[in-house]
This record gives C-alpha cells, sequence and structure tokens, in this order.
C-alpha cells in the first residue's frame, strides 16, 4: 500500500520535472519564410542619420504582442524623394517584392545558390560614405577600417554622367559587391551578397547592369 | 495493518487534514492575491499556485528556502485526502450516488487544473487582413532564432530558448556550422542609439557597433513587457564570425554570410509553428447605431492543413472560439480600423475536463437535493394525512 501512496507525489514530482525541461530545449525546425515587412516606422532615419540605411529605426518599445498594430504603419517612410532612377535588368534574374525599404530586388540564383540584390536610397549622404562602407564590410564578417583605408579599396565606375564607387568584399565563402551612388540629394545602395562564387560570377553582369541605371523619366 | 500503516492511512483519510488544506488555500490565495502588487499576475502564478512550495530567496545569497506549501501540494494532498476518503470512509449506496458524483467532479477539477497547469500553452496570433501564418507567438517568452535563409523557400531555423540565454551558455548545436556564444544576457533592456562622438562597441559587429544596450530592471507590472537584450558570438572552427547585439528592440534580424550560406539572428518572441495556417479574410466590427458602444467584433478566417484535408471558411467571435488542430483560437484583440485582429491561441488538451467536471458536481448537487426535498415533501404529506 505504501509504493501506491507513494505513486502520486512521485508522479507528479516527475510530471513537474519534465515540464520544467522543456522550457529549455533547443530546438529546430523547417519554416516558411516570413512575408517582408510591409511597412516600417520612420522617425528614426530623420535626425539619427548615423543607423544604417537599410535599417529600421530602433523603436525601444519591443512590445509584445498584446499591443495593437504599430500605430506608425500608416506613417510614410522617408525614404528618398526627388527624381527616381531606372534601370534594366537581365533576363535570369528574379524580381522580387519591393518593401518600403527597397526600390528594387533582385534574386539571383545559380549553383544551387542564391544572390540578393537589393536596391536602396535614402535622403541625404545617410551617415557617411565610410561609416557605410563599413557596414557592407561587417555583412561579410570583415572587420571594420579606418576611413582612408576603406575608402582606398573603392573604385570609381562612369556611367554617363552618373558615377558609381564600387567595393567588392570577400570573406568566409561569402561576397558582396555594391555601389553607393550619390544622385539628386539622395543615395543610393547597389548592392549584390551572396555566396562567394556565384556572387564572383555575376559581379561582370551587375557591372553592365549599373550602366543601364538612367534618371528615370 | 500495524500501527504505523494505520496511522499513516489514517492522517490521510481524516477531515481535519481536509480542514487545514482548505485553510492554508485560503491563505495561500489571500497572500498571493496581495503579492500581485510586487509581482504581478503571471509571476504569482508561478511562485504560489504552479509550484509544490512557496519559495523565499535569501537575501544576498543565491539560495531559497520554501516557506509555504505551494498550489500543487496542497492541491496534490487534497487529491489524495479526497480519494482516501472515498475508499476507506464512504460506503456506497444509492442514496449517496449525488454526493459520490459531486465529489468525483471535484477530483476531476482538481486533476485538470493540475494537467492545464503542465501541458496548458498560451500564445497570441496577430494577422493584418488578407495576411497568413502558420505559427502563434508566446506573450512573454522570447528565443534566440538562427535562421539559415540560404534557401529561396524555406528557412532552416535553431530556436534557444531564453533560459539557456540566462545561463550564458555555448549552444553547439548539430544545425549550425558554428558555436553560438551567449556573452552578456540581460532579461529586461533597452537599445538607444549612440552619440555621433562616442566610440563604437570594442569587437561588436553590424548596428550594434552604433547602437548602445542598457540594461533595465526587471518589471511586473501588467502593462509592461520585459524586453531581453543579448549579447552573441558566433565561433567558427576557423575563427569568430563576430559579435552581434541582438535584441527585440533593433526590429529586425541582423545578417551574417559564412561559407556561402546567409545566416540570421534575431531575438523574437518564441514561436509555436502549427501543420495548418489561418488567413485573416476579414473583420467586422459592429457599434450599437449612433454610439461607439461596440456590439460585435468577429474575424472571418480561412484554415487550412497541410496535409489538404482541410479547407474551410470561420467565424470567429467573442464566445466562438475555433477549435481546431487541439488548439483553441479566442478572439482577443480587434483593430478594425488598421484591419488587424488578434487571437489567443490555446493549447490544452485537457480543456474539456472542467465542463465535464461541473457537469457531474451539477448532478450530483441537483440529484442529492432532489433527494432530501422529496423526503421531506413525503414527510409534510404523511404528517397532514
Amino acid at each position: 500500500m505504501t509504493s501506491r501512496r507513494l505513486a502520486t507525489p512521485a508522479l507528479l514530482v516527475s510530471l513537474l520535472l519534465v515540464a520544467g525541461c522543456r522550457d529549455r530545449e533547443v530546438t529546430a525546425y523547417r519554416a516558411p519564410k516570413d512575408p517582408p515587412p510591409v511597412a516600417m516606422p520612420a522617425a528614426a532615419l530623420e535626425g539619427t542619420n548615423n543607423l544604417p540605411s537599410d535599417h529600421p529605426p530602433i523603436d525601444a518599445g519591443g512590445g509584445g504582442p498584446a499591443a495593437p498594430a504599430p500605430a506608425m504603419a500608416n506613417t510614410p517612410v522617408p525614404t528618398a524623394g526627388g527624381t527616381g532612377l531606372a534601370w534594366t535588368a537581365p533576363a535570369e534574374w528574379t524580381a522580387k517584392a519591393l518593401s518600403a525599404m527597397r526600390k528594387g530586388s533582385f534574386s539571383v540564383k545559380g549553383d544551387g545558390g542564391e544572390a540578393d540584390l537589393s536596391i536602396t536610397a535614402f535622403p541625404g549622404n545617410t551617415g557617411g560614405l565610410e561609416a557605410n562602407l563599413n557596414r557592407w564590410r561587417g555583412q561579410v564578417g570583415l572587420p571594420a577600417q579606418s576611413p582612408a583605408e576603406v575608402t582606398a579599396a573603392t573604385e570609381k565606375i562612369d556611367s554617363g554622367n552618373l558615377q558609381f564607387l564600387l567595393v567588392d568584399y570577400g570573406n568566409h565563402g561569402s561576397r558582396l559587391v555594391g555601389a553607393i551612388l550619390p544622385y539628386d540629394g539622395n543615395t543610393w545602395f547597389f548592392k549584390l551578397l551572396g555566396p562567394d562564387a556565384l556572387v564572383a560570377r555575376t559581379k561582370p553582369a551587375f557591372l553592365d547592369f549599373l550602366r543601364t541605371v538612367k534618371p528615370a523619366k | 495493518m500495524n500501527a504505523a500503516l494505520r496511522q499513516f492511512r489514517n492522517f490521510f483519510v481524516s477531515l481535519q487534514l481536509t480542514v487545514v488544506l482548505l485553510i492554508m488555500s485560503l491563505v495561500l490565495v489571500f497572500v498571493a492575491t496581495l503579492d500581485q502588487v510586487n509581482l504581478g499576475i503571471w509571476a504569482v502564478q508561478e511562485k504560489y499556485f504552479r509550484s509544490l512550495f512557496v519559495l523565499w530567496p535569501v537575501p544576498n545569497t543565491s539560495f531559497a528556502i520554501p516557506v509555504f506549501p505551494g498550489g500543487y501540494l496542497v492541491g496534490g494532498f487534497l487529491l489524495v485526502n479526497l480519494i482516501a476518503a472515498h475508499v476507506y470512509r464512504f460506503r456506497l449506496s444509492w442514496k449517496k450516488t449525488g454526493i459520490l458524483l459531486a465529489h468525483t467532479g471535484l477530483i476531476l477539477l482538481l486533476v485538470g487544473e493540475l494537467l492545464s497547469g503542465l501541458m496548458q500553452k498560451d500564445s497570441s496570433m496577430q494577422l493584418q487582413e488578407g495576411e497568413t501564418k502558420k505559427y502563434s507567438e508566446s506573450f512573454r517568452e522570447y528565443e534566440l532564432a538562427v535562421l539559415d535563409k540560404t534557401n529561396a523557400d524555406y528557412d532552416d531555423v535553431v530556436a534557444i530558448p531564453e533560459a539557456v540565454l540566462a545561463d550564458k551558455a555555448v549552444v553547439q548545436h548539430p544545425k549550425l556550422p558554428f558555436q553560438v556564444r551567449i556573452k552578456e544576457y540581460f532579461p529586461n533592456s533597452t537599445v538607444q542609439m549612440r552619440d555621433a562622438n562616442s566610440p563604437s562597441t570594442p569587437g561588436v559587429t553590424g548596428i550594434g557597433a552604433r547602437v548602445a544596450l542598457i540594461p533595465l530592471p526587471v518589471t511586473s507590472k501588467p502593462d509592461e513587457t520585459n524586453v531581453p537584450g543579448t549579447y552573441v558570438e558566433l565561433v567558427a572552427p576557423d575563427g569568430t564570425l563576430g559579435t552581434w547585439l541582438v535584441s527585440p528592440a533593433l526590429g529586425m534580424p541582423q545578417s551574417v554570410n559564412y561559407q556561402g550560406r546567409a545566416w540570421e539572428i534575431s531575438l523574437r518572441l518564441k514561436r509555436y509553428y502549427q501543420p495548418f495556417s489561418l488567413s485573416l479574410l476579414k473583420v467586422t466590427n459592429d457599434v450599437y447605431p449612433g454610439t461607439d458602444i461596440p456590439k460585435n467584433f468577429a474575424s472571418r478566417v480561412r484554415v487550412r492543413d497541410d496535409a489538404g484535408h482541410n479547407d474551410r471558411e470561420v467565424n470567429i467571435f467573442m464566445n466562438n472560439p475555433l477549435r481546431f488542430g487541439g488548439m483553441t483560437f479566442y478572439q482577443y484583440q480587434m483593430n478594425a480600423a488598421q484591419h488587424m485582429s488578434v487571437f489567443e491561441v490555446v493549447r490544452n488538451p485537457s480543456w474539456i475536463l472542467p465542463y465535464i467536471a461541473c457537469g457531474m458536481m451539477g448532478a450530483g448537487l441537483l440529484f442529492q437535493f432532489g433527494l432530501s426535498l422529496a423526503g421531506f415533501i413525503g414527510k409534510r404529506s404523511k404528517a397532514k394525512s
């Protein structure tokens, strides 16, 4: 009878232990992709010009799901004003959905991998050339460089009246080829990021693509 | 039966034990209610009710000593007491069927609460009109999500719960080509832009170099949430990939490429993926004519399971939840102006138990009181005649 008596508390304790352990479990699973964010809050891009250009503003609220939908969903994002640019992409690049930040978005596939080409534009110099180049270096895991070093490693590409600054960063099997273009009071960022071999192979096509960039009519 | 065993049995079947346990429950509920001011409702439930003992942390040490039995212990003893009393004291007779039924209902209620406490998971799902989701999110718990975004069709996710972050652990997962080292963790924090002049955090890659992570005291107020923050280092066999500041307040994951694969790390509300999806088709928010008083909140949703057996449209409104795939979706919040609806998603395999328990107790009491009433009327009519 004693063992029967002990069975209940023993069961209880083991249930509690099992329940306790579950909260510490590292899980792995495959999930469908989240859709790109529909709209981004605005405020931070103005004033705080040391935020990276394609980064949404920082919201200390964080908030749980209990908070109602962000009020700023209706606020326009201060992306670049002024006149726009137009371009022609190669047929084998797949156009992706545009978000509030992206003026252009393409997927370049090959070698079983995928590279992402994003085109964004923001008013002013968005924190300065050096800061943006060091941000790109960070995205492939390269350490930041001094302003002199980082600008020395750029290449000028002329196309009509437009002058791009081109960089090529590779590290740990990843590569980022990017071009920055100041145009009509805005700064435009063309960034191709993906597996090293694929991006290196796509670089000539990317340069040809840059030459198709023209002021929009 | 020897004397010790008899004493043991007598302890568990005694009515005194019942009374003491009921008084203990009263004290527990009373103190817990007062302590809600300090801890908030969630922490109070964990500390007083969903525990074997109420623990008191000894100041300036990491020890905690039990000072009072917790809800599980009191409830567990009540359960054993009730069952033991039935086994040893009650004699089965049809006149006592009602009492037996009511007590069995009570036992079921206690067991149901224990199971709910152990197995129930509450989360929420926020949807915009036209949006489809396959997951709900925890109300309070966060997780460090490491995503392999390389495939165009899906992400491979490794989710590290907050409890592991709190230990500042080193996570080596077979699905990851690098170690995840938690260098710093704050249960509540905020982020702030650094001044243009202030130096960046040494050794931190990405946005973290320009942002300061400021620890905050943990809050327990019902209208405030804790926003954790952490510094995470990714270390590959051929060296470190960098250290990142990760916080939900950044609003966006941080990316790193390694060996040709694109990775993303973010601290997000813990997600529960389901083998089905919910799409929000339309939100309706009717008010009484000429007033702002809400009359009806309703969400029209489409439920589709991955197996393709189910594809239907359902209305969810107050007191009319959707039960699907072992989950219950309650209408929780709504913002009709922004075409947004929030559902509370409850997974509780034992949800039916309280209903059965209340039915049994109701029927038992009805039977018992009916029997007394019949006896009383019978006696009176006999006395009259």
